[in-house]
């Protein structure tokens, strides 16, 4: 582990680094500790979740365990548990850091804490009752999201005390992004809460609403914290200065203003301007990846991140790669015809799994590791540190399958929802009105549905007579050629890109696990000095041996 | 950018720009939005046991595998005719003669058959008024000279004259008088106006003739005649011997006549291609026309998802919107034109893999009761059955299976899932005719 070095521009620290770590210990340890548990449910239920693909049968009569329910909990665990938990812990040490003075009201930040855990177990047990809100990627049941927005306030509260509790010449962007994370999660949730839940607004503007909601939820919220920390972690580590504050600044209000519109699809049922604004947002979308990318890499010139000695630094290298290439794949819907090609297939949860585990668990796990070990005492390091490189290598590998199926294989599906798949000349059927008795030549497929729609086809039986053979025959309307709404081609092009990707929820499942161990370990022994479990354990250990206690 | 509370209102100001760009304004716009656009096609609200379907639907995360968003595609136009103008030479002109198909040259000679019927009826009807005239006149004649009379009697009353009353008995004899001069008129004229009535009958055959030239014989089977008829206008019943149809219609037979339209383009043009033909048809040759979409390059109607593209306002009565995330099961959007019974749909829900299609969707169980049935009882009439071997059986064997009213709600729902009725803003489109 290299130096403590301060490297964050000007910023003269008044307290020391010490005192400050040893004000954020428990609050931020308490916050680390719930996200390590939290991750492992959220892995757990994505692996049952995708376990489902392959067998359909599996769990199925468990009204718990439905495959909706499982994909709502495994984001909820992950956005809210995982990522809400170590995000906040994050933010309060970076802010108590960048601002050089000890964590303000640490009280405050352990109610809120345990509010938040509240809210989100009060979301899980909720979500597997039913009581999901319909909208995906923001599943939270209404009494949930305020439990969370009062513990996030408790939280945010003694953020913005110490925030405000010292000026320095100058602000370091990760402040700028972690502030706006602060401010943009009670903003989103309580747009969501006011305008889905609580005073809904009516059906079909409940579509863009959502879309807003769970969009910026994850190009804002976590995009904010996860930069944060990239931006601030990186340069601190390599000890050279930022690249440029203008290049950050830049990308930083447009990642604010873009965040939200971007993504839409270019099929949803809503007016045109929406759809046009959001592929508009996505377009420009790219300038954001410039400025990040750009800053970063120039910040870290002849340094190969991913190749570094440093896990921190492989850590957030990675995460800094996989916010890149979802932003490149964000700024690919400007293309309405590619967006038609891959809007209702994997692709899009590919992407935000990217983003989720790809970016932001590898941001927040790099800085974790960074973090946990100053925290708990000076020169303490991870007991098995060597097995802390497992999760970078398996969320890595977990990352690289899931993006690599979901896209392309994603793709193979995305084409045969968009070809023709009917012969386009249909044979001459005629077919029985029962009401009159008379035989009617429709012609056409789409005449018989409709007449059956309008129910005046009383028979699900249909004579079909093709008149180039002559065969007559009778047939019911859903055998008919092209009354195939789901033909089994399309049924396996969709189900291979998450057949594949079970793989990578796997690997996903193994590090959160790892990580979860890593952490039991870390506090085990060394949490309280003398009286942390393994010293207690060891002290048993050493007694029993000098023949003291049995 | 080092003054914190600067950062603290920039990012305010920024987030509620993000705001009202995509929660505000669509919010406003489709938030106002009414199930009748004043066209008739109000949408039906989604009551009962489908409302608490809807509910059953999210509960169970069914908007994870299957959307509600059929798309857009391209497409171009069927311009059909519903009604001819009268003029034949005019509508020749704005169609072009390549498209004067047998049809419509039928609904012509229709017309023109009508026209010779009334100018028949005219020609009979003038024949008829000379004598009639005579008649007239004569009882005119007896009633002015008692007219005169009257006059006379009260001009020659000694006392009580009464002013009034000679001006009344004047005015009534210069009536009469201008009665019998018309009547003597039109008895005169009588001769000119059958000629011309003849004439008028002779053109009118004249005409039929010519126009029946066009039509070349036994090529249009009854279905076009009747479409003929619909797009003439006629309606009158002694013309159906001419055209060798029955007086009485059946029901069959009168929709067609009162839905007929005939095509005059591929479907494949797009506006700019047939403007003209349109403001053509609809300013010089007085015809009456349609305007049907034709899906020319459209997945999700060709492959028969739906039958229009999904807008917002079909979400209009949901509690929750679910316009839905991925497909990894069918498109939803109109199950419930597609869903043909209620036990197979149930067969589906309990067991997807009973029906014998190739299904991936896990079973939902629970939302159905099963009950042991004793060998040799026999099912309950409520019971879930499959065709198997020809013969209806338990989806489960040994139990009969009954849907609650959870699975009930569910179907509900989904069959009140619908998309095939047109709305202005989504017309219901035609799968292109196969050549």
């Amino acid at each position: 582990m290299d130096e403590e070095i301060d490297n964050s521009a000007t910023i003269a620290p008044e307290a020391k680094p010490e005192a400050i770590n040893v004000s954020c210990r428990w609050p931020v340890l308490f916050l680390f500790f719930s996200a390590a548990l939290w991750l492992v449910d959220a892995a757990l239920a994505g692996v049952l979740g995708s376990l489902k693909v392959h067998v359909p049968g599996f769990l199925a009569d468990c009204p718990f365990l439905t495959y909706g329910h499982l994909q709502a909990n495994a984001w909820v665990a992950f956005l809210f548990g995982f990522a809400g938990n170590a995000g906040l812990g994050l933010t309060l040490w970076i802010l108590s850091r960048l601002r050089g003075m000890p964590l303000a009201r640490p009280g405050f930040v352990i109610a809120g804490t345990i509010l938040w855990n509240v809210g989100v177990t009060a979301a899980m047990v909720g979500i597997s009752l039913g009581d999901q809100t319909g909208v995906a990627g923001l599943e939270l049941p209404n009494y949930a999201s305020r439990v969370l927005l009062i513990g996030q306030a408790f939280i945010a509260f003694s953020a913005i005390l110490t925030y405000f509790s010292r000026c320095h010449k100058q602000l370091y962007p990760s402040t700028w992004y972690l502030i706006a994370s602060l401010v943009a999660f009670p903003w989103i949730v309580g747009t969501a809460h006011w305008l889905l839940a609580e005073t809904p607004v009516r059906g079909a503007a409940q579509i863009p609403v959502g879309h807003w909601a769970a969009t910026s939820l994850v190009q804002i919220w976590l995009g904010c914290i996860g930069l944060a920390a990239v931006i601030y972690f990186i340069p601190k580590i390599l000890q050279r200065e930022l690249f440029s504050r203008q290049w950050a600044a830049f990308g930083f209000w447009m990642l604010l203003l873009l965040g939200g519109w971007v993504n839409l699809n270019s099929g949803a049922p809503l007016p045109v301007w929406q759809i046009t604004l959001s592929q508009f947002a996505s377009g420009l979308f790219i300038f954001v990846v410039i400025a990040v990318g750009w800053n970063l890499r120039q910040t870290a010139k002849g340094v190969p991140l991913l190749g570094s000695d440093n896990l921190t630094l492989k850590f957030l290298g990675f995460a800094l790669g996989a916010w890149i290439i979802s932003g490149l794949f964000t700024f690919s819907n400007v293309c309405p015809s590619w967006n038609a090609i891959l809007q209702f297939t994997y692709a899009n949860t590919a992407i935000r799994h990217l983003f989720a585990w790809g970016f932001f668990a590898m941001a927040m796990l790099g800085a974790i590791y960074y973090v946990t070990p100053r925290l708990i005492g000076p020169n303490l390091d991870w007991p098995c540190a060597k097995i802390y490189h497992w999760i970078y290598r398996l969320i890595a590998i977990g990352a690289v399958i899931i993006v690599t199926a979901g896209v392309g294989m994603s793709w193979k599906h995305g084409k045969s929802l968009n070809a023709i798949l009917v012969n386009k000349s249909p044979d001459v059927y005629s077919v029985k009105v029962e009401e009159s008795g008379d035989l009617f030549s429709p012609r056409l497929l789409p005449a018989i549905r409709s007449l059956h729609a309008a129910g005046k086809l009383k028979s699900t039986k249909v004579q079909r007579k093709i008149t180039k053979t002559g065969v007559e025959d009778e047939i019911s309307l859903s055998d008919l050629p092209g009354y195939d709404a789901w033909p089994a081609v399309i049924q396996k092009r969709a189900l291979m890109p998450m057949r594949v990707a079970f793989l990578g929820e796997v690997f996903f499942f193994l590090s959160s696990l790892i990580f979860l161990g890593s952490m039991v370990c870390l506090l085990a022994r060394n949490c309280c000095g003398e009286c942390s479990p393994m010293s207690l354990w060891r002290q048993f250990r050493g007694t029993q041996a000098e023949g003291g206690a049995k | 950018m080092n003054k914190a509370p600067w950062i603290f209102m920039g990012v305010l100001f920024t987030l509620s720009l993000s705001w009202w760009g995509m929660v505000y304004g669509p919010a406003t716009q489709l938030g106002g939005e009414t199930p009748n656009k004043g066209d008739g096609t109000a949408l039906k609200p989604r009551v009962g046991l489908a409302r608490q379907g809807e509910q059953v639907y999210r509960e169970n995360g069914c908007y994870y595998c299957h959307t509600r968003t059929a798309t857009g595609g391209k497409f171009g136009y069927e311009l059909q005719l519903t009604q001819l103008g009268d003029d034949r030479v005019l509508t020749v002109e704005a169609i072009g003669k390549d498209r004067m198909s047998g049809v419509i040259n039928q609904a012509f000679v229709i017309k023109a058959h009508k026209a010779v019927a009334d100018a028949q009826a005219t020609l009979k009807a003038e024949m008829d008024k000379p004598a009639a005239a005579e008649k007239n006149l004569k009882t005119e004649q007896d009633n002015l000279k008692a007219a005169e009379e009257k006059l006379k009697t009260e001009k020659n009353k000694a006392e009580d004259k009464d002013p009034k009353a000679i001006e009344a008995a004047q005015k009534s004899v210069a009536a009469l008088q201008k009665a019998v001069a018309d009547l003597q008129k039109s008895i005169a004229d009588a001769p000119q106006a059958i000629a011309a009535a003849k004439k008028a009958a002779d053109d009118a055959e004249t005409h039929l003739a010519a126009t029946q030239k066009f039509v070349k014989s036994n090529g249009l089977s009854e279905a076009d005649h009747l479409t003929a008829l619909g797009i003439s206008g006629v309606t009158d019943t002694n013309l159906f011997s001419i055209l060798k149809l029955p007086a009485e219609l059946n029901d069959t037979q009168k929709e067609l006549v009162a839905n007929a339209k005939v095509a005059i383009t591929e479907g494949e043009e797009q506006w700019s291609e047939i403007e003209v033909l349109v403001r053509l048809l609809k300013n010089k040759a007085g015809a009456q026309f349609k305007l049907q979409p034709v899906a020319s390059d459209w997945p999700d109607m060709q492959n028969g998802v739906a039958l229009r593209q999904s807008v917002s306002r079909d979400f209009l009565f949901d509690a929750h919107a679910m316009p839905g995330v991925m497909r990894i099961g069918p498109d939803l959007s109109n199950v419930g034109g597609r869903l043909m019974d209620d036990n197979a749909a149930y067969a589906h829900i309990y067991n997807p893999q009973s029906t014998g299609k190739s299904s991936h969707m896990p079973p939902y169980r629970y939302l159905f009761y099963r009950k042991e049935i004793v060998k040799g009882d026999a099912l309950p009439s409520a019971a879930i059955t499959v065709i198997n071997n020809g013969e209806a059986q338990s989806v489960e064997s040994g139990y009969a299976v009954i849907p609650t009213a959870k699975a009930k709600a569910l179907l509900a729902f989904l069959k009140s899932l619908r998309t095939d009725s047109a709305l202005p803003e989504a017309p219901l489109v035609k799968q292109a005719q196969s050549k």
